[in-house]
């Protein structure tokens, strides 16, 4: 059967999408509700949310078949994949802004005119941001849960799992950067401080949802999926992809830092470890998933392709059109 | 209305894959782009207890088809007369089609240029059409066995009507909900007809 | 979008073409632009009604496929090294031409043999070449392909009756022959009938694409097909199902044919044929008693080895006695086309002399397919059609055997070889031994689209237009008497040519006369043989225009009308006495296959597995076609075809390289593992080759032509062989079969070791072919005594009747000669022909007419004259009777009276005039014109005054414009 037509580069762009959006998400919670004024803290945060969206686009710009088509996504109304791409460039606009009005931060005084001129609308930003972040994550996981021909992506659980690995790896981003570039003294120290312990917490509750949500989508797929959507589980839980399934993405992925965070809390271990652990496991679960897109084959399909013979082969490209050999 | 489906009558394929090099030639694909693959899944049963089926399949050009909503540019398009097609020059090669298809019936090619892969699929031969509205799609015309039959859903008195009214047909993956337009007649197997 | 082309935009036209990549040939309509082939697609209103296949459908990417041979190549390096130098097309035939001119000289004309494969070319012209050259080594593959069939048919029944007209058949028998991988628009055919009510019997060991539509199938053991044979023509004829008024009418010996099959039980074939007694009655039963029905005829009658012909002859009796020959709904016996030239009319033969006749290989053994078995079957045709089948591929040279001659010099060497569309490696049994015929031949030439292995090996390669840049014709080997045509879309490409341009220059360059050769293209040739018909048409492509296609009047029951079949005795011969004379039994007697495990058995020891090879498969076509990536990456890899049983036995999974191998080698092959075939059986496709390796890499196994190769398989030797046609052994053969190992992955060159007779144990020729043992000898025959002819004419033993020699006509008991094709009389001394309007004899070669007493008959005007002093017919008063013209004449004019019409007929003009008068009549205005003052008349002699003259005239001439 014809398969894997998203390979490598949507992997990366689901990853790095559902973190940028994430870390939107989460700083503009923190900067506007839980701790106004921590803005400054995450400056390198949103930095590097701008990255990963950045280079998730890239990536997904460079997987397009014709890239110089791609303005076109603006112009139609409905399709999923518009709204993603929508988002984005919110999300990105946005929280470009907000960043650039803190860049003074680096000490550059020449940006301090631009700073001036976009401090008034960094909540306005930052909160366009942090929706946009949240529809960002959302979407990676609709996407595929909309392609019902690929039973294992066919599941309102998809999307729960998307968002909450993508919060997930988000804390994890943010304990591995928050307060970058700031030389935080006293208060400000203070509200790191609480911001970490508030992102620690939560990105623990996150883990433990993700293991509950990504058990429940695969066991309930093996136990009672269709036929297709069991195939793939059971490859998961006993199959190929076994060892990946449940020493990297469980054990290593979730396991693993959950006990870091909880038994080592205030580590190296807990704090630089155990969220590294979380961003492999989120780029794993997006490997695992866009690899898992199983169709039901129509009967003889899989049997027809596998006899076909990959394009690399001599016979293909022996023969130049255009060149006469005799 | 015209409606256009297609009929495929398995009891009359031999599995000859004639319409698959028609269709390849005629529309000039490149190499690793099938259309309309004729599979099989081979001789089943016991010896010389054994049938065999041979399934055609190509585009089902769904009423409802999951590969046109999804498409970001709206490259990938329903004309009314149900055919689905692709406007290659819209398409920017993202794949959600090929993905959102359940008949794996659209791909773009990996022998073409980088920067030029659009995804192609079965227009039930639109260029033919468009030059000549009498014309059958080319892996129609070229079918020695006619288990392919091609015409007017809409039209009580076409050759697809009168088949589909008359005869025991199925199609594919209709659980989906995509309305598939492809009826297949099945094979009974040898002289059980 | 994309890369569409428009057949619909001005400028484009539509040539109607036919298909040249299987005998289909099926209707194709190529639409070209500015001489460019743009589209192409099937003919809706042609044969296959718009149906094409995977090959038909390539053409256009055969046409402009970059490896195909566009030049005439000279070979500059070693033999097989690759390397070419591009020369003039005309240059290559004048070197081809002297080379072979000296062999000759050196050698004798039959150092110089042809080797065809099957019909890409126009084989008469082949012929006509060898012929004047004085060689009889011409040959194709027409022994595994139709030939000893045809032939066993023809001395049975006086033609083969392989045109089924099926649309009034019960039931249709396809025996060894699928065409649903191999003919479409037939497959078509059979597939409405048979919703129409039509029963389908399918013998074939695997469950083929047309046996999985078949109401019986007998899954066979492959090469047991002479066994089944005989039972079933023992059951129709003990159980009473055959025709008895048929039989007690046309059929001759049957009660001998009775006695002879009575062993031949179904609990006798049985264990032969691994099907249940029960099986073969049924299939005798649905056959003999759903009348009218139909044989079709299959490849695999004529690739059983020593089983062949006897099958043939057997299924031949199985229609006679069933009453199924040339009646409505049967299998209709065409005979040879009377009413345009056949294909033996084009060859020449009259230019090969009987010493060199004598000197065709193989002929002394396999005499049925070569020159002595043909000069009976064609004489005899000569007497009853009055025409006959063409020498090419029904009298040949037996191919095997000239490759063996190239090694061995047995009987005599053979140091020149021209392959024309071929690849013998790989179309030839044997293939290791005809790789090294190649190789050791002095001189090869090859004509070719590919390099294939062969052109790789040959001295000169020439460029060979195919498909789409020929035009063609479809007379079934020149073996039935309809004809169709297709034009060529456009004319060759770069340096190539036609086979028939290529023949044509070579016989030119070797010095054969230029009055032999009055065709330059193959248009004019084909009007040439289309011209008897009498057609409106003044060149081919008008045939083809207006006509495409030429039907005789259907006529069925033609033996009926000829009051007897055309064999020797007149009736079906149950005990052929051709067949007799030739040394061969002339009832089918069983023999098994090549190799069984009933005769040899301690051979099915060490191999126990039954293979059976040849069949074809789409969508490829016998070694063509693995060049086009299009058509190769649906179809990539070779593949056999084994039983799960036997697959979970051998420890091998579906997709596994195997070796299968023979006493006389091994091939590599992918598994298929499908319960469509007996446990015991393994089915292994012909023709795979690897056209994309490099073939000077490894020339113990150019392009990978021996490694897959199912012909490496197969066994040519003498023994193997069928006594009467000379197929060799490609079905029902011993084999085993194991899986690849890693260390034994590799296809080596010990692997490709050749030897004659076939057998990987002992390299190197260890039995010349000569001292190798027929597997049936020939029994001496000798003609039962009859009266001597007299001179000039002979008598046949089977009738007692007299022919004239050479024009093979009856001499009737009037004393009058018969023409067996027209049925009229001729004079048995002058063969002038009795004219019975005219009541008179005419010399048809110089139109002569004579009078009884063959006396020369005068005609002046086309009114015959009397001379002498008495008129022989009423002269009306005002004519004058001239004796020494024997005319009446009108005074001292010139013109002749006719007495049939009453007018004065100018000979010089043919013009009438009157006979009072002499007047001119005026045919435009229906006016009589006195020459001499202009003056006009109507035809009452009342003058017409001149306005009306003139308004007669402008009237005519109006009338003419508007015509």
């Amino acid at each position: 059967m014809k398969h894997h037509y998203w390979e490598a580069p949507i992997v990366i762009y689901l990853f790095l999408g559902g973190l940028g959006g994430g870390i939107f998400f989460l700083a503009s919670v923190f900067d506007l509700i839980v701790a106004p004024g921590a803005g400054p803290l995450f400056f390198a945060p949103v930095f590097f949310a701008l990255a990963a969206l950045a280079l998730g686009c890239f990536f997904l710009v460079f997987e397009l078949g014709q890239p110089p088509v791609f303005w076109r996504v603006f112009t139609t109304k409905t399709a999923i994949i518009k709204w993603g791409a929508v988002l984005l460039t919110v999300a990105m606009i946005c929280g470009f802004v907000w960043w650039a009005s803190y860049l003074p931060l680096l000490g550059w005084q020449w940006a301090a005119g631009l700073a001036g001129l976009l401090a008034p609308v960094r909540s306005l930003m930052i909160g366009l941001a942090g929706v946009a972040g949240f529809g960002i994550m959302v979407y990676t996981g609709v996407m595929l849960s909309t392609l019902k021909a690929h039973a294992f992506w066919a599941t309102p659980a998809l999307p729960v799992l998307f968002t909450v690995s993508a919060l997930s790896t988000a804390c994890a981003a943010i304990a591995l950067s928050l307060g970058g570039a700031v030389d935080a003294a006293g208060l400000g120290l203070l509200v790191e401080e609480l911001i970490r312990e508030i992102v620690h917490e939560v990105d623990i509750v996150l883990v433990i949802a993700e293991i509950v949500v990504l058990l429940v989508m695969v066991l309930s797929f093996y136990g009672a999926g269709n036929v297709t959507a069991q195939k793939v589980a059971a490859r998961w839980v006993r199959g190929r992809t076994a060892p990946l399934f449940w020493g990297g993405m469980v054990g290593g992925g979730l396991l693993l830092p959950l006990a870091l965070y909880l038994a080592g809390a205030g580590t190296a271990a807990s704090e630089v470890v155990a969220p590294i652990l979380v961003l492999c496991g989120g780029l794993l679960l997006r490997y695992l998933c866009v690899y898992s897109d199983e169709r039901a084959p129509i009967p003889g399909e899989e049997r027809y392709y596998e006899r076909l013979k990959s394009s690399d082969t001599r016979f293909m490209t022996a023969w130049k059109q255009g060149e006469n050999k005799y | 209305m015209t409606r256009y489906v297609m009929v495929v009558d398995q009891s009359r394929c031999i599995g000859c894959q004639s319409c698959t090099v028609a269709c390849r030639t005629w529309n000039d694909l490149p190499l690793d782009i099938i259309y309309n693959p004729v599979v099989s899944e081979g001789t089943k049963g016991t010896f010389p207890e054994v049938y065999r089926t041979w399934t055609p399949t190509q585009c089902m050009h769904c009423a409802n088809p999951e590969c046109v909503p999804c498409c970001p540019t709206g490259a990938s398009q329903q004309d009314d007369d149900g055919t689905v097609w692709v406007d290659y020059a819209k398409c920017m090669g993202c794949k959600v089609c090929v993905n959102a298809c359940p008949y794996g019936m659209r791909d773009v090619s990996h022998v073409v240029p980088r920067f030029d892969q659009y995804v192609r699929k079965c227009t039930f031969c639109r260029d033919r059409r468009a030059a000549d509205p009498a014309a059958e799609p080319y892996c129609v015309a070229t079918c020695h066995q006619r288990a392919r039959v091609f015409g007017d859903i809409d039209d009580p008195n076409s050759e697809v009507s009168k088949l589909i009214n008359t005869t025991h047909t199925e199609r594919l993956f209709t659980e989906l909900g995509t309305d598939p337009q492809i009826y297949y007649i099945p094979e009974m197997g040898g002289g059980a007809r | 979008m994309g890369n569409e082309i428009d057949i619909h935009a001005p400028g484009v036209e539509m040539r109607k073409s036919l298909c040249y990549f299987c005998h289909a040939n099926c209707g194709v309509l190529a639409y070209v632009k500015d001489g460019e082939v743009i589209k192409i697609e099937g003919d809706p209103n042609y044969a296959n009604q718009g149906g094409l296949c995977c090959r038909g459908n390539s053409a256009l990417l055969h046409l402009n496929h970059p490896a195909r041979i566009n030049h005439a190549l000279k070979r500059v390096g070693e033999k097989g090294e690759g390397k070419w130098e591009k020369i003039p097309y005309d240059q290559a035939i004048a070197e081809v031409a002297e080379r072979l001119n000296q062999i000759k000289a050196e050698s004798g004309a039959e150092a110089v043999a042809t080797a065809g494969g099957t019909t890409r070319t126009d084989d008469w012209a082949r012929r006509r070449f060898m012929n004047q050259f004085g060689s009889p080594n011409g040959f194709h593959n027409a022994l595994l392909c139709w030939i000893p069939t045809f032939m066993a048919e023809t001395c049975v029944a006086g033609w083969s009756p392989f045109e089924t007209d099926l649309g009034k058949a019960k039931v249709v028998m396809l025996w060894g022959m699928n065409p649903g991988a191999s003919s479409l628009g037939a497959m078509r055919g059979y597939t409405d009938l048979q919703k129409a009510g039509m029963k389908i019997i399918v013998v074939d060991p695997r469950f083929s694409e047309t046996a999985s539509k078949a109401d019986l199938w007998l899954p066979l053991r492959p090469g047991s097909d002479s066994a089944l044979a005989l039972a079933m023509l023992r059951t129709i004829i003990w159980e009473g199902l055959y025709d008895f008024a048929f039989v007690r009418d046309w059929c001759q010996d049957f009660d001998a044919l009775r006695e002879h099959v009575r062993d031949y039980t179904p609990e006798w074939a049985a264990p032969l044929t691994w099907l249940t007694p029960d099986q073969i009655r049924t299939a005798a039963r649905m056959y003999a008693t759903n009348t009218p029905g139909c044989i079709q005829w299959g490849c695999t009658w004529d690739q059983l080895g020593t089983a062949s012909t006897t099958t043939s002859l057997t299924l031949a009796l199985m229609r006679a006695v069933c009453g199924n020959l040339d009646v409505p709904g049967g299998d209709g016996m065409p005979g040879p086309a009377l009413n345009f030239l056949t294909d033996e009319e084009m060859e020449a033969n009259e230019c090969l002399p009987e010493e060199q006749k004598a000197k065709q290989i193989g002929s002394d053994k396999f005499k049925l397919t070569s020159w002595p078995g043909y000069t009976l079957i064609s004489d005899n045709a000569r007497r009853t059609w009055g025409k006959t089948l063409p020498a090419e591929w029904f009298c040949e040279a037996h191919g095997p055997s000239v490759f063996k001659a190239i090694i061995t010099g047995d009987p005599y060497p053979v140091r020149a070889l021209i392959v024309n569309a071929t690849n013998p490696v790989n179309s030839y049994g044997d293939a290791k031994m005809t790789l090294e015929a190649l190789k050791r031949c002095e001189f090869l030439v090859t004509v070719e689209y590919w390099m294939t292995p062969t052109a790789l090996l040959s001295d000169y390669v020439f460029p060979a237009a195919g498909a789409l840049e020929r035009p063609t014709i479809v007379t079934h080997y020149g073996a039935t008497d309809s004809f169709l045509g297709g034009k060529r879309a456009i004319q060759p490409l770069y340096d190539r040519h036609t086979d028939m341009v290529f023949w044509r220059k070579l016989g030119l360059a070797c010095g054969q006369p230029e009055k032999m050769w009055p065709w330059e293209t193959e248009e004019e040739a084909y009007y040439h043989i289309l011209e008897p018909l009498g057609l409106p048409i003044g060149c081919y492509e008008d045939f083809v225009d207006n006509f495409r296609m030429y039907y005789p009047p259907l006529h069925q029951n033609k033996f009926v009308a000829n009051g007897g079949f055309w064999t020797p005795s007149g009736k079906v011969e149950c005990d052929s006495t051709i067949l007799r004379e030739l040394g061969y039994p002339g009832m089918p007697t069983y023999m098994g296959c090549s190799e069984n495990e009933v005769d040899d058995p301690e051979v099915a020891e060490r191999y126990p597995i039954v293979l059976t090879t040849g069949g074809g498969f789409m969508p490829y076509h016998h070694s063509e076609h693995f060049q086009m990536p299009a058509i190769r990456y649906l179809y990539p890899d070779p593949y056999y075809t084994l039983n799960p049983e036997l697959a979970e036995k051998l420890g091998i999974a579906e997709g596994d390289w195997c070796w299968i191998e023979t006493r006389r080698g091994r091939i590599k092959m992918r598994a298929n593992v499908s319960p469509e075939i007996h446990p015991r059986v393994v089915y292994v496709p012909r023709g795979w080759w690897f056209p994309e390796r490099d073939g000077s890499a490894d020339l113990s196994n150019p392009f990978g032509c021996l490694e897959s190769n199912t012909n490496v398989l197969t066994s040519v030797d003498v023994e193997d062989c069928d006594p009467m046609g000379g197929s060799w052994a490609n079905r029902g053969l011993l084999c085993r079969v194991y899986r690849c190992t890693e260390l034994d992955h590799e296809y080596k060159a010990a692997d490709a070791q050749w030897s004659i007779p076939g057998s990987a144990a002992e390299p190197g020729v260890t039995v010349m072919p000569s001292d190798q043992k027929m597997a049936r000898p020939h029994a001496p025959f000798e003609a039962p005594a009859c009266e001597e002819a007299p001179e000039g004419f002979y008598r046949v033993w089977q009738n007692g009747q007299l022919y004239q020699e050479g024009t093979h006509f009856r001499l009737d008991e009037s004393g009058w000669l018969v023409n067996p094709r027209t049925k009229g009389y001729h004079d048995a001394y002058t063969g002038w022909r009795y004219d019975p309007d005219s009541e008179l004899l005419v010399d048809d070669e110089t139109g002569t007419c004579y009078t009884m007493d063959r006396e020369e008959v005068v005609f002046r005007g086309g009114v015959r004259c009397y001379p002498g002093p008495a008129a022989p017919y009423e002269v009306p008063e005002q004519l004058t009777w001239n004796a020494e013209g024997g005319f009446a004449q009108l005074a001292d004019r010139p013109y002749v009276y006719d007495p049939a019409s009453g007018w004065l007929v100018d000979p010089e003009t043919g013009a009438y005039h009157d006979a009072y008068y002499g007047w001119l009549y005026d045919g435009a205005t229906g006016n009589l014109v006195d020459e001499a003052t202009g003056a006009r008349y109507d035809m009452e002699y009342n003058p017409i005054v001149a306005e009306e003259a003139a308004a007669a005239q402008a009237g005519a001439a109006s009338d003419e414009e508007g015509a």
